[in-house]
């Protein structure tokens, strides 16, 4: 059985218009110790899908669907239970290290928190943890003692914070979502490293949410592509970038800046024309043919789920075949 | 910290010079002679013009002005024209009354305000957040004054558990004192409580779409603990800053209560002065008021400090 199994799962908000599906039926399924890598444009409901795991969601979300982690239904389970998971089996670290952290708690505070509203644990055994913790992310206690606040660390840094708060409790699941997006480039690569170490090392399953597929790449067992609220296609990594099939997917993978020496530099980067639809307007069929030069008339109609390989699976009615050329 | 603490000590001698630079020469431009208010209009001019000199008026304007700062810094106020009495023993006496009202009204309505405002915020949108939202505008629109005279007619005229206005003097006992006080203070606390709830209920909303808000409820926890650990101190500083300015009206702007309920306090000292051309009391006192609010909101920079690491300057961040 699968760690986390994602069915179904729908996320409508009112607007003036009617109800938009922000989600539209998205599956996902995630094993114990594995790592999924989920890669979309901005708004496509990516976070969303995160924060619907989390049990996160604002209250006027409706939700349907299951989410199960570890056979239960996190959806029908009341918000006493929710508190319990979270933090303990589930955490999350976020994109924006500057304000996810709070201004006017002590670092050592708030790595310590989990430890003691999770495992019961006294203020000198938690603070002792913390700085553990703290120096297992690479902050040790003789330069980041736990009485810094955040503003007196980087941005970096404060993610290692924010990694450390999140690793605290031992949990079964990380959600990271975009957790280098807004930090220097120079920092990603650390940062995507201790993840992956500590993923490696704690036995821990990963969801990373991501827009750059080079991360996932590097980081993932299996890969979901979404876009305007659902999974396009979806399986290993090496079958997906071995052999990616739907023209959304490929037009992303057109999308990657290369590294230097492959002769591309020079050219400019593919685009992929037009924007992601309005969830309220979404086109019915296909959402993405309006943008897909592949697409035909019949991609009005609802696309079909192929599957391609063990695993690897496409919504697509007219799926590419052979390698991306990227 | 230090840093911080001598940038606003600086900023604060610097503000209290400027006022009271406003407030001498704001009187000196005044008309009215104070020694013909004394004698009045029937003196004779050598009377005048010794009582002038009796009384400092005679000599520069900018001599004057460093007599008296140095007189105040000695702690050596003025005689009273009017009341033939030293201008601090009036002081001592009034703030007897009006200090205890102030902190008993600012007491009051921070007891009532916060836990209405984190309540309101908690229920975002909700009836109870509608209900208490629709008090706090009513809290807001009602006049003190009218609401005093209600609080009069209900408590003292109809069920006779509190004085209808006076003040029993603390020698009769600190109870009596107190209870003399009750009425006015709730009049004062009232509207000011009504403003300080929707401070803090728009702040505490703010503060509740934070991302850390988020992170804090990723860690397990609950709405509530996320709301009040997190929440609430983040949510301090406006309503602290209202705070302070609400304490220094308080202080001096308590001239119609006081006049509502016969209180002898500092603003009615303040209005009769005005109204008999006392101007050694009304320099005076108006000078020392300046300086409270100017302490006050010096006090409130500190409590921005304690509150936020952020403003903690050179603490080797």
């Amino acid at each position: 059985m699968a760690l986390l199994e994602v069915r179904d799962l729908r996320i409508e908000f009112a607007t003036p218009q009617g109800p938009a599906a922000i989600l539209d039926g998205v599956d996902l399924s995630l094993e114990r110790g594995r790592s999924l890598g989920l890669v979309g444009e901005s708004g496509c409901g990516k976070s969303m899908t995160a924060l619907a795991i989390m049990g996160l969601l604002s209250e006027q979300a409706r939700v349907s669907g299951t989410i199960a982690f570890d056979g239960e239904d996190l959806l029908a389970l009341p918000e006493p239970a929710l508190c319990r998971l979270r933090g303990r089996r589930i955490s999350m670290i976020f994109q924006e290290p500057m304000t996810a952290l709070n201004p006017v708690k002590t670092i050592g505070r708030q790595v310590a928190e989990g430890l003691h509203r999770h495992l019961r644990l006294g203020r000198t055994e938690a603070e002792a943890r913390a700085a553990r913790l703290l120096d297992r992310v690479g902050l040790p206690g003789q330069r980041f003692p736990l009485s810094l606040y955040p503003h007196q660390l980087s941005g970096g840094q404060r993610q290692r914070v924010m990694i450390a708060a999140a690793m605290a409790c031992g949990p079964d699941l990380l959600i990271a979502d975009e957790p280098t997006t807004a930090l220097d480039v120079t920092l990603q690569a650390q940062v995507l490293d201790l993840i992956a170490e500590l993923v490696e090392s704690e036995g821990l399953a990963l969801l990373l949410i991501a827009h750059d597929l080079g991360v996932v790449a590097e980081m993932a067992d299996a890969v979901a592509v979404m876009y305007s609220g659902r999974i396009v296609e979806a399986g290993p990594a090496t079958a997906v970038f071995g052999a990616m099939a739907h023209p959304y997917a490929r037009g992303l993978f057109a999308a990657m800046p290369k590294g230097p020496g492959d002769g591309t530099t020079a050219d400019r980067l593919a685009t992929i024309p037009g924007q992601v639809p309005d969830p309220a307007g979404r086109p019915l069929g296909c959402a993405f043919a309006p943008r897909c030069s592949q697409a035909q008339d019949l991609c009005a109609a609802e696309p079909p789920v192929e599957s391609l390989s063990a695993g690897h699976w496409v919504r697509c009615r007219y799926p590419q075949r052979g390698t991306a050329t990227a | 910290m230090s840093v911080f603490l001598a940038k606003r000590a600086l900023a604060l001698v610097a503000t209290l010079l400027i006022a009271s630079l406003a407030i001498f020469l704001v009187l000196e431009v005044l008309p009215g002679d104070p020694a013909l208010i004394v004698l009045g209009t029937g003196a004779q001019d050598d009377t005048l013009a010794a009582l002038r000199r009796q009384m400092g008026l005679d000599r520069p304007m900018l001599e004057r002005y460093l007599v008296w700062i140095a007189d105040l810094l000695r702690g050596t106020l003025g005689e009273s024209y009017t009341y033939g009495r030293p201008v601090a023993d009036l002081i001592g006496e009034r703030v007897l009354v009006s200090l205890p009202l102030a902190v008993m009204a600012i007491l009051l309505s921070t007891a009532i305000a916060l836990p209405l405002g984190v309540a309101s915020a908690a229920r975002h949108g909700r009836l109870s957040d509608t209900a208490i939202m629709g008090f706090v505008q009513l809290g807001v629109a009602v006049p003190n004054f009218w609401f005093a005279m209600l609080l009069i007619l209900l408590f003292a005229v109809n069920l006779g558990w509190v004085p209808a206005g006076g003040f029993a003097g603390w020698e009769e006992g600190a109870g009596s004192a107190l209870l003399s006080l009750l009425l006015p203070a709730i009049a004062l606390a009232l509207p000011q409580a009504a403003i300080l709830a929707r401070v803090t209920r728009s702040s505490v909303l703010e503060v509740m779409r934070e991302d850390y808000v988020r992170t804090a409820r990723a860690k397990g926890l609950t709405r509530g603990q996320a709301l009040w650990r997190h929440g609430v101190r983040n949510a301090l500083i406006p309503v602290v800053t209202i705070m302070g300015l609400q304490f220094s009206f308080l202080l001096a702007g308590t001239i119609i209560i006081e006049n509502v309920f016969y209180l002898p306090g500092l603003g009615r000292l303040i209005f009769q002065a005005i109204a008999q051309r006392d101007l050694v009391v009304v320099k005076d006192l108006v000078v020392l008021l300046a300086a409270t609010v100017i302490l006050v909101n010096f006090l409130v920079d500190l409590s921005y400090a304690a509150l936020d690491p952020r403003l903690r300057l050179g603490n080797g961040g």
